[in-house]
Order: structure tokens, then C-alpha cells, then sequence
């Protein structure tokens, strides 16, 4: 205690230190934000870099997903929505019986476009395409169990995640909120509570 | 330092372990309970976002949760991981088995869907001469599903049917049936079909959980400690009477082992999780309270999926006319009710028939415009009948532990052996056809018909696996949820039900719960406990 009141600099330090104070109100900064300083989004800054799919299946797929889910109504279609890209680093991550589902089929579409018109199915023209796409298509009454004949199977998963992710987009939710539709899609998120391992 | 000796250890915070907590603090009785997981505030947990806010837009990361269909991005924290508590099953036959663990269990999450078990589930080999009589009817659990009911506020419509029972309701205005709703009800009751409302619990504030109506009130006595995070390693017997006297457990952060002593065990982990603890513990290899060797034997729960979607011509294109289309029709269990009705199957399932839903992309080989004019067309103007259809009670449907496979704790892990069978797939064939014919007379058009169902665990109804009886040799429990074997152990979770009904199976596991609590607690205070 005597030595702190002895001590002969703390006084002479005080009134410096207040004058700053001073200065520095008068040319306060912005005050903080309110929310998060970091607030940007990854895929509102980003481009994605497709690395999964080999350029001819991802030629395939963007021409899918052109024809399985184009833009109609005002709503964006499926490559508008960024789903070739999506999905392949979807796929990329996923177990390896849905990527072999995935890469099978592109390769398949692919082949039964040259053996019907000597092109890549990227090249085909809506009629053509059709030609390799209707028999593909069947009936799917169950939809927790895809087909079982690998061309149905894939095209069955693969029409389904290109609807869904076309809807589940921010293009479609941006253009829902242009159009002065209600926006569909969002949902109550349950955070992860206390974790403590991840294997 | 010698710890706090408690009268009762509950294993569990759910529907069952908060029925528990509620009835014995009450009567004074001191409890301890002990859940493995964390608790959590629903509404500060949850948020709204957009799929695209999600890493994986909404798809949920590629096989996490592979056995839980219910899973999306939006809700894959709110179940267990597969990885952290694993289990096992041969892969020809799948078993989707969906756990919760948070202080409330899976109540937090819950439909609430809220009906009572008759008799023709209770005393089916009375009635229809199949599968083996309950310990208890009708009428024991009447007192207890009623004040189950009070506290839950189930609403529903009285309808005066025994073989679906009515309860302590609320008063619910149902408002007028939609015109289809009216069509249906008429096509069916011209089949001598009853036809009803779905029977809910409304809760309180918007929830009906163990966390708001249960467990406030036990704690509010004083008597009641719930420990979070500290995960059931096994029951801990005394080797001089055989009785239980606590149990051991491991916490959920830190690993480290502890001990605790009670003068009753009550388990409450969701039947097959009591199961698993239970031969965990006691004999290695048998486990404790199996002296019939049926512990874990007997695993049950409703067959799910099955569905016929029609479309009503009048709706189609968005011109449904005020009141044609929304509104639901329950039919309750309407097969097998006499004897002798010769059909392909036993037992029954129910049928829910909802107005107003839309047609799937998989009912059209279409795509692109074509799809989406026919989607158009559908959308609001189908009617959607599913089924709740009742697994029977198998003997070789069981689970085990598999010593070779540990969570993330250590405990061994079960092994799931659950398959279906030609009663299943006939009451299927017989639900999808009698839904088509139904929709059909109605003047509808069928979009699609299916009569598969999900792999068993699906329905998230799992029961059985220590099913109570009066003969020891025959079951684990006896009628008031007490082992045969070892008198101070009581399972008051689904594990103790000898048949799974069609009906969901909360309100039944909570009226079996406050009522083996209640004896409990009497056992108790006279000293035979
Ligand atoms: C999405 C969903 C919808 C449903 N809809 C309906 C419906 O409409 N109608 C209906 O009747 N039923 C429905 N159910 C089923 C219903 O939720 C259950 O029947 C009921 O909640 C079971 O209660 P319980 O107390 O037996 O088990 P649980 O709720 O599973 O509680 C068990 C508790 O034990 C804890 N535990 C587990 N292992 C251990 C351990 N080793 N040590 C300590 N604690 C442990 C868990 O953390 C958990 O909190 C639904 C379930 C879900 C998930």
C-alpha cells in the first residue's frame, strides 16, 4: 500500500492519457455491427470448382440437368441453380456405391448417345436426348428404394437430387422474393447440442 | 467420502423415465436420474434457414445417419450418431433403429399421435384366437391412460367403439369434413368400416414433452436430481441377495467412471436401450433378470410405407371448389375383429387417409415441362391413404450383444435380428389393395399404389425385448413392470409390451409407466421393495 501511493509517476500519467481519451471520441470509428463480422457467404463469393466428374460425365450432366429440370415459370432451372456443379461435389463426398451409381450412368447416357448418333450426349438435341432419356425413365410408386436395373437407378436418383437441389437453391428463393412469391424451403435448423465426438 | 444412497436410480428422462420421476416424487420418494445426454432449450437450439445456408444445401452430408430415413440437413443433430453409438445388424436385413439423446428423449421430437390399445390387442388370443394375452386389459390401464390423457390434453373424438377405446378428451371442434373427407367416410362406413379423427396431445405451449409435463413438477418436490450427460454402463447387483443396488456409469465428456447406489433400479432408456444395459449387466453372457432367456427376444414395431395416392378429377388444375379438399379420415383397425373373418393375415393395421396432398415426380415417367404441367395439374387435389399395420410378436426377432463391436464408451453394442413375414407382406398387399378399391368407389383416379414398407425400426415405435407376463419362465416383467428375478428392478419404457398393436405406442408406454410407479411406490412404503 505505501509504496503504491509513494509511487511519484502515476499522477503525471493521468492527465496525457485523458487528453487521447478526448481526441479519440472526437474521431470515433462507425460503431461495431450488430451481428457477426464475418457475415459472407462461401457460395455468394465463390465459384465452385467441379473436380469430381471427368469433362465428358460432366458434359452429360449439365445437359441432364438442362433437359430434366429447365427454367419454367419464372423459377431458374437446374444449371441456373448451380446443380451440375453441386452435385459434383456432392457425389464427390458420398459413399462410393453412389458415386459408381453416378459416374455409370453419365458414361451410359454418354454411350447410348454415340452408338444412336455418333456424338457425346452433351451434343444431342432435345429430341435425340429424349430418345436416350424415356427409356430410363420408370415408375417409381416407392420412393425410398430406387430401381434395381442400374440405367433406371441412376436416372431415378439422379432426376430426384436435380429437382431437389434446383428448389433448395438460393437462385430459386431470389427469384421467389423478385416475383413477390413466398419463398418455399426454409426450415426450423436444429443446432448441434454439446458435441463431444465426431468419428 | 460415502455418497447419497437414493430409493430410486430411473435410467432415462423420456415419456416413460418423466412418468416415473413424476408419480414416485410425489409420494415422497427420493430419485436420481441419470440420462446420457445433454439437456437442451428447443428454443434457442433452433433457428430458421434456408437450405442453401447448409453446407450440403439441404441433402444432408452424404451417408451420415444411413439408418435413419427421417433424417434431412435441417434435423441430423437431433439424432444419435451412428458412428459415436453404433449397432449392428446383417446387412440382408436391414434395422433402422432412430434414437434420441437429450435430457426429454425422443419426446422433444415426437408426432404426438395419442391412441389408447384395446383389448384386441391386449387379449388377442381371446379375441381372435391369436398370438398370446397381455398381463392386463382394458380395463387395468383405464384409470392411468386417462389421467395420461389429462396431463398431456389429448384431444380426439369420442366414437363409443370398444376395439378403439375413448378417452379423457378435450374438447376438440373438428370443424365440418371437407367433401372429400364426407365421400370417403361414406365409402368406408358402407363397409361397416368405422371412420374417426387422429387422436393428439396438444401439450402445453406448443410442446408435449417430458421436459415441460413431466419432469417441472417432480423436480419442484425437492426429491427429484436429474444428472445429464452420464451414460448407464450397467445395473450393479449385491452378490449376497442378487438384488440391484445401483448402478455404474461413465460421463459422457470426460470418460470417467463412476458408481452410484440406489435402493431400486427403474430402467426408462427406450426399450431397447434398457434392454441393452440390462445384458450388459449380471451374468456375462445372459445378463440380468433373464432367467426365462427371453431378455431381448420378441422386438416389435408397426410396418410403415405402405401408400395409395389418388387424384380427384373435380380438384385438378387448382379448381377445387371451397371445402372439397383437406381435413383427414382415421380409420382404426378394422380387420380380424370378429373370429373366423379367414383372411390371409392376423391382427390389423389402421389407415390414415389425408385430402389435399400433392402427386410425387416418381408417379409419371415425365420430366422437364411435361412433369411439371402434370405436378400442376395434381397438386392439392390428391388423396393419400397410408397404413399403421401391426408387426406380430416373433420369437426369433430379437436383439443381442454383439461383444465384439463398442461405442464410443466402451459398451458393447446390440446386434439387431428383425425380419418380416408373410403376415406382414399379406396385411401389406391387403392395406394397398383395400385402399385402391376404397379410392376407387370413391370416383377417384389411383396415381400410384405401393404395398412395400420400410425395414423394421422405421416406425420409431420399437417395443418388446422384455416383454412382462404372468409366468416367469414365459417373460421378463410381471404385470407391473417388475422382473420376475430381481424384485427391486423395474422397465417402465415400451421394452415390456407382448404385442405392438397398430397404434402408436406413447400413451400405452406412459399408462403401463405411472402404473407400475404406482405400485412401486406402494411396495415401497410397505416394505416389500
Ligand atoms: C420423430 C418422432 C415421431 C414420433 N411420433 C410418435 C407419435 O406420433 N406417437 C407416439 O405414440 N409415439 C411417437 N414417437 C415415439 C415416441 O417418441 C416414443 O415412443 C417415446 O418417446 C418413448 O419414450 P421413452 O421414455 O420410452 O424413451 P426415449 O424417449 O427414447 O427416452 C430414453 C432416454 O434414455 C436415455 N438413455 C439411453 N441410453 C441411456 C444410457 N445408457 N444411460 C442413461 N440414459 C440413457 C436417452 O438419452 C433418452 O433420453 C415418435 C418418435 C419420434 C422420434
Amino acid at each position: 500500500m505505501q509504496a503504491i501511493a509513494a509511487t511519484p509517476a502515476v499522477p503525471a500519467l493521468v492527465a496525457p492519457a485523458l487528453v487521447a481519451e478526448q481526441t479519440l471520441q472526437a474521431q470515433a470509428p462507425p460503431a461495431r455491427p450488430a451481428g457477426p463480422l464475418a457475415a459472407g457467404k462461401r457460395d455468394a463469393v465463390g465459384e465452385p470448382v467441379p473436380h469430381f466428374f471427368t469433362a465428358s460425365q460432366l458434359a452429360a450432366l449439365h445437359r441432364l440437368c438442362e433437359l430434366l429440370m429447365p427454367p419454367m415459370g419464372g423459377n431458374p432451372g437446374a444449371v441456373e441453380a448451380g446443380v451440375p456443379e453441386f452435385l459434383d461435389f456432392h457425389v464427390g463426398q458420398s459413399p462410393t456405391d453412389r458415386q459408381q451409381m453416378y459416374k455409370g450412368g453419365l458414361d451410359l447416357l454418354n454411350a447410348r448417345a454415340t452408338k444412336q448418333f455418333g456424338k457425346a450426349f452433351a451434343a444431342l438435341d432435345a429430341k435425340q436426348a429424349d430418345s436416350v432419356i424415356r427409356p430410363l425413365l420408370v415408375l417409381v410408386p416407392w420412393q425410398f428404394e430406387l430401381p434395381k436395373e442400374p440405367g433406371a437407378r441412376f436416372m431415378t436418383a439422379a432426376h430426384d437430387d436435380i429437382r431437389v437441389a434446383t428448389r433448395n437453391s438460393r437462385e430459386w428463393t431470389q427469384a421467389a422474393i423478385a416475383a413477390g412469391r413466398r419463398p418455399v424451403g426454409a426450415q426450423l435448423y436444429f443446432a448441434p447440442v454439446d458435441p463431444i465426438y465426431r468419428g | 467420502m460415502a455418497k447419497q444412497e437414493f430409493d430410486v436410480l430411473i435410467v432415462g428422462s423420456g415419456l416413460s423415465g418423466g412418468i416415473a420421476a413424476q408419480v414416485l416424487t410425489q409420494k415422497g420418494i427420493s430419485c436420481l436420474m441419470l440420462d446420457a445426454g445433454p439437456e437442451v432449450n428447443l428454443a434457442t437450439n433452433r433457428t430458421t434457414k434456408n437450405p442453401w445456408e447448409l453446407p450440403y444445401r439441404g441433402l444432408n452430408k452424404p451417408g451420415r445417419l444411413p439408418h435413419v430415413v427421417q433424417a434431412n440437413e435441417f434435423n441430423a443433430n437431433q439424432w444419435v450418431d451412428e458412428k459415436e453409438v453404433p449397432y449392428t445388424h446383417d446387412p440382408a436385413s436391414p434395422y433402422n433403429w432412430v434414437r434420441v439423446r437429450f435430457v426429454g428423449g425422443r419426446s422433444l421430437f415426437w408426432g404426438r399421435q395419442s391412441f389408447r390399445m384395446s383389448d384386441w390387442e391386449f387379449k388377442s388370443a381371446d379375441k381372435e384366437g391369436v398370438g398370446e394375452n397381455w398381463p392386463v386389459s382394458h380395463a387395468d390401464l383405464d384409470p392411468f391412460y386417462s389421467r395420461v390423457e389429462g396431463i398431456f390434453r389429448v384431444s380426439g373424438r369420442k366414437e363409443g367403439k370398444p376395439h378403439f377405446p375413448d378417452g379423457n378428451f378435450l374438447d376438440a371442434d373438428y370443424g365440418p369434413d371437407s367433401a372429400t373427407v364426407k365421400k370417403i367416410t361414406e365409402v368406408a362406413q358402407a363397409r361397416g368400416i368405422l371412420v374417426s379423427k387422429i387422436r393428439a396431445s396438444n401439450g402445453r405451449n406448443g410442446q408435449a414433452s417430458s421436459v415441460n409435463l413431466l419432469l417441472p413438477d417432480a423436480v419442484a418436490t425437492g426429491k427429484l436430481q436429474i444428472v445429464p450427460n452420464a451414460i448407464v454402463r450397467e445395473i450393479t447387483v449385491d452378490k449376497k441377495t442378487g438384488l440391484a443396488n445401483g448402478a455404474n456409469f461413465v460421463d459422457r465428456h470426460s470418460r470417467q467412471e463412476l458408481h452410484v447406489k440406489a435402493r431400486v433400479v427403474v430402467m426408462a432408456a427406450g426399450s431397447l436401450e434398457s434392454t441393452r444395459i440390462m445384458l450388459n449387466s449380471g451374468t456375462p453372457g445372459a445378463g440380468l433378470a433373464n432367467s426365462s432367456g427371453l431378455l431381448g427376444r420378441y422386438v416389435m414395431d408397426q410396418f410403415y410405407g405402405v401408400q395409395v395416392v389418388a387424384s380427384v378429377p373435380e380438384a385438378r388444375g387448382g379448381k377445387a371448389a371451397e371445402g372439397m379438399m383437406g381435413g383427414t379420415a382415421l380409420l382404426p383397425r378394422f380387420q380380424n375383429l370378429k373370429k373366423g373373418e379367414n383372411r390371409k393375415f392376423s391382427k390389423g393395421y389402421g389407415m390414415l387417409i389425408a385430402s389435399g396432398g400433392a402427386a410425387l415426380p416418381g408417379f409419371f415417367t415425365e420430366y422437364g415441362e411435361a412433369l411439371q404441367q402434370k405436378l400442376d395439374l395434381h397438386s392439392g387435389a390428391c388423396m393419400t391413404a397410408s397404413i399403421y399395420g401391426e408387426r406380430l410378436a416373433r420369437y426369433e426377432n430379437h436383439v443381442r450383444i454383439n461383444k465384439d463391436v463398442k461405442d464410443a464408451w466402451g459398451i458393447p453394442v446390440l446386434h439387431a435380428e428383425v425380419k418380416d413375414s408373410p403376415n406382414e407382406y399379406n396385411m401389406a398387399k391387403d392395406a394397398a389393395d383395400t385402399a385402391e378399391d376404397m379410392l376407387k368407389a370413391a370416383g377417384w383416379d389411383i396415381l400410384s399404389k405401393t404395398d412395400k414398407f420400410h425395414p423394421p425400426g422405421y416406425s420409431i415405435h420399437e417395443v418388446g425385448s422384455c416383454r412382462m407376463g404372468d409366468d416367469p419362465k414365459k417373460s421378463v416383467l410381471n404385470k407391473w413392470n417388475q422382473s420376475h428375478d430381481v424384485k427391486n428392478l423395474f422397465v417402465v419404457d415400451g421394452g415390456c409390451f407382448v404385442s405392438c398393436g397398430w397404434q402408436n405406442s406413447s400413451l400405452t408406454i406412459m399408462a403401463l409407466a405411472m402404473r407400475a410407479s404406482e405400485y412401486l411406490a406402494e411396495q415401497m412404503r410397505v416394505g416389500a421393495v
